[in-house]
């Protein structure tokens, strides 16, 4: 299996800023200093539109940094799962899941076959053919989670990737999510405004101020037991969240 | 390699592939109007009796038709091979210079504001001009492709600007290439509005051959309409308009046909009592 080997890394941000437009010039991100440990799950809570998808796009490499800094302990490979599924409607499921190696210059075929193998993974075995209109929203989500695994890359971050399934289905995805985690250890970065998902998946739950996005606290799940999710409510309401 | 589940595998009963037959019964609906109207038609010929050339009967514009099929088949061949260079030359140079406009935001800038102004222009004042500057034949491809690249352009742009920015922060995440990028996802995302744009540029293209034909010509099935109708001959003349009708629905049939072949993940299965 390719993923078994696979380490996740630790992020480090420090002191990272950014301001977004010119007219008016809106800060985003006013000074976010967290870490992610390698192979935990670190969630991060906080109000919408308070910068946490753009602080993931400054993760991910897809907007630049413009102050402070953003360093992995090792090299690694990002992959980035969207609210929405982001399934190309134009490709079956196959090959969605394939683009993840097809990026790499991988051949079709062989990229083919190996998200076949990831989508057997996820439970998806026998709809290969499928356009994403055809499958239901837990099923393209799974979809997405194939993709991810096929970047074959230590650093996954989640920016509300359960956000638009229903309640049942975000329940199915979070055991998915765990089985998948429990055979390919990465470092993963959930972005979410449910507290309950967050005490749910994560190690770690950091705390966002509304914008420009600060993080202003850092709860441990395991120390806090069946009050984490207490401990977050109150961590918000000292941010300035209005909870 | 071997692959085994790491979660409960899911079996939803999902349709795949639904082959969706040709209805006679939506054919029948689509060319029900259309007959009414020519049966209408041929009833107030039969009642009122207006002279025939002024108004000739359906009865009478196809025995007309019949009697100069060869003058038909000229002058439609004509007007076909216009239409068709002239489309062809749309799509190539609208698509390219759609491209540009979206890649580049100067291209942009500079171009863009004028294509749309140049639609001001009536065309139709250009083809004197057009043929006094060059061959009637080029005049003609000419002005059925200014005509019909105003829809290829303004789809393309718009197709190409409206990539879906989740998409493109995934694959953009994944490390993809700018280029791979514009292959695999801008252009792949851009196709359903370019297509909906070369529907309305293929119809436009017989429009454009024809007003060139009416202007300046003395071939083709809008020289054809000129002529016949200077002379009287108005059964004639209703023959090569009703001619005109069937190659601009064959145009528009090709490119939905194309359309139907490029894009299958747009053929939706459908269920009984939904549309």
């Amino acid at each position: 299996m390719p993923h078994e080997g696979d380490m996740g890394t630790t992020i480090r941000v420090d002191g990272v800023r950014l301001t977004l437009g010119d007219d008016p010039p809106l800060p985003v991100l006013g000074g976010v200093d967290m870490v992610a440990r390698a192979n935990a799950v670190t969630a991060i809570v906080g109000p919408s539109g308070c910068g946490k998808s753009t602080l993931l796009d400054v993760i991910a490499g897809i907007t630049p940094v413009q102050e402070g800094s953003v360093t992995f302990d090792a090299d690694a490979r990002v992959a980035l799962m969207p609210q929405r599924d982001a399934l190309m409607p134009w490709r079956t499921l196959r090959d969605n899941v394939a683009l993840a190696a097809e990026v790499r210059g991988v051949r079709r075929t062989e990229a083919r076959a190996l998200a076949d193998h990831e989508i057997t993974r996820v439970g998806l075995a026998g709809f290969g053919d499928h356009y994403p209109h055809a499958l239901s929203g837990g099923m393209r989500q799974r979809g997405a989670l194939a993709r991810t695994l096929l970047a074959q890359s230590g650093v996954w971050l989640l920016d509300e990737p359960f956000g638009a399934l229903d309640a049942l289905t975000r329940a199915e995805m979070h055991r998915v999510l765990r089985a998948v985690r429990a055979h390919t250890p990465t470092t993963l970065v959930l972005v979410t405004h449910d507290i309950a998902e967050a005490v749910a998946l994560a190690d770690v739950v950091l705390v966002a101020s509304p914008a420009p996005m600060r993080i202003t606290d850092a709860i441990t799940v395991a120390d806090h037991g069946a009050d984490a999710g207490a401990c977050v409510l109150d961590a918000l309401r000292a941010a300035g969240v209005h909870a | 390699m071997t692959s085994a589940p790491v979660v409960e595998p899911v079996t939803a009963p999902v349709p795949i592939h639904v082959r969706r037959r040709i209805s006679w019964a939506r054919v029948a609906l689509a060319i029900a109007l259309p007959l009414v109207l020519i049966g209408i038609w041929q009833v107030c010929c039969w009642i009122f009796a207006p002279r025939e050339w002024i108004l000739p009967s359906p009865a009478v514009v196809a025995q007309a038709g019949w009697e100069v099929r060869d003058r038909l088949w000229y002058h439609a061949q004509w007007t076909t091979v216009v239409t068709a260079i002239g489309f062809a030359l749309a799509v190539i140079v609208g698509s390219l210079l759609a491209a540009l406009i979206a890649r580049s935001r100067i291209a942009g800038l500079m171009l863009y504001p004028w294509i749309i102004v140049s639609q001001t222009i009536p065309l139709v004042a250009l083809a004197p001009l057009l043929v006094l500057w060059m061959p009637e034949f080029g005049a003609m491809i000419t002005l059925a492709a200014l005509i019909s690249i105003f829809p290829v352009i303004v789809a393309g742009v718009d197709g190409l600007r409206a990539t879906d920015p989740e998409l493109l922060r995934a694959v953009r995440a994944l490390g993809a290439s700018p280029r791979w990028v514009w292959l695999h996802v801008r252009i792949p995302a851009a196709l359903p509005r370019w297509f909906t744009g070369l529907r309305l540029a293929a119809v436009f293209s017989v429009t454009g051959a024809v007003v060139g034909e009416l202007v300046a010509s003395a071939r083709g099935l809008g020289a054809l309409t000129r002529l016949s109708a200077g002379q009287f001959e108005t059964p004639v003349t209703f023959a090569a308009v009703v001619i005109l009708a069937l190659i601009g629905i064959a145009m528009f049939l090709l490119v939905a046909i194309a359309e139907w072949a490029a894009l299958p993940y747009l053929r939706r299965a459908t269920r009984p009592g939904t549309r």
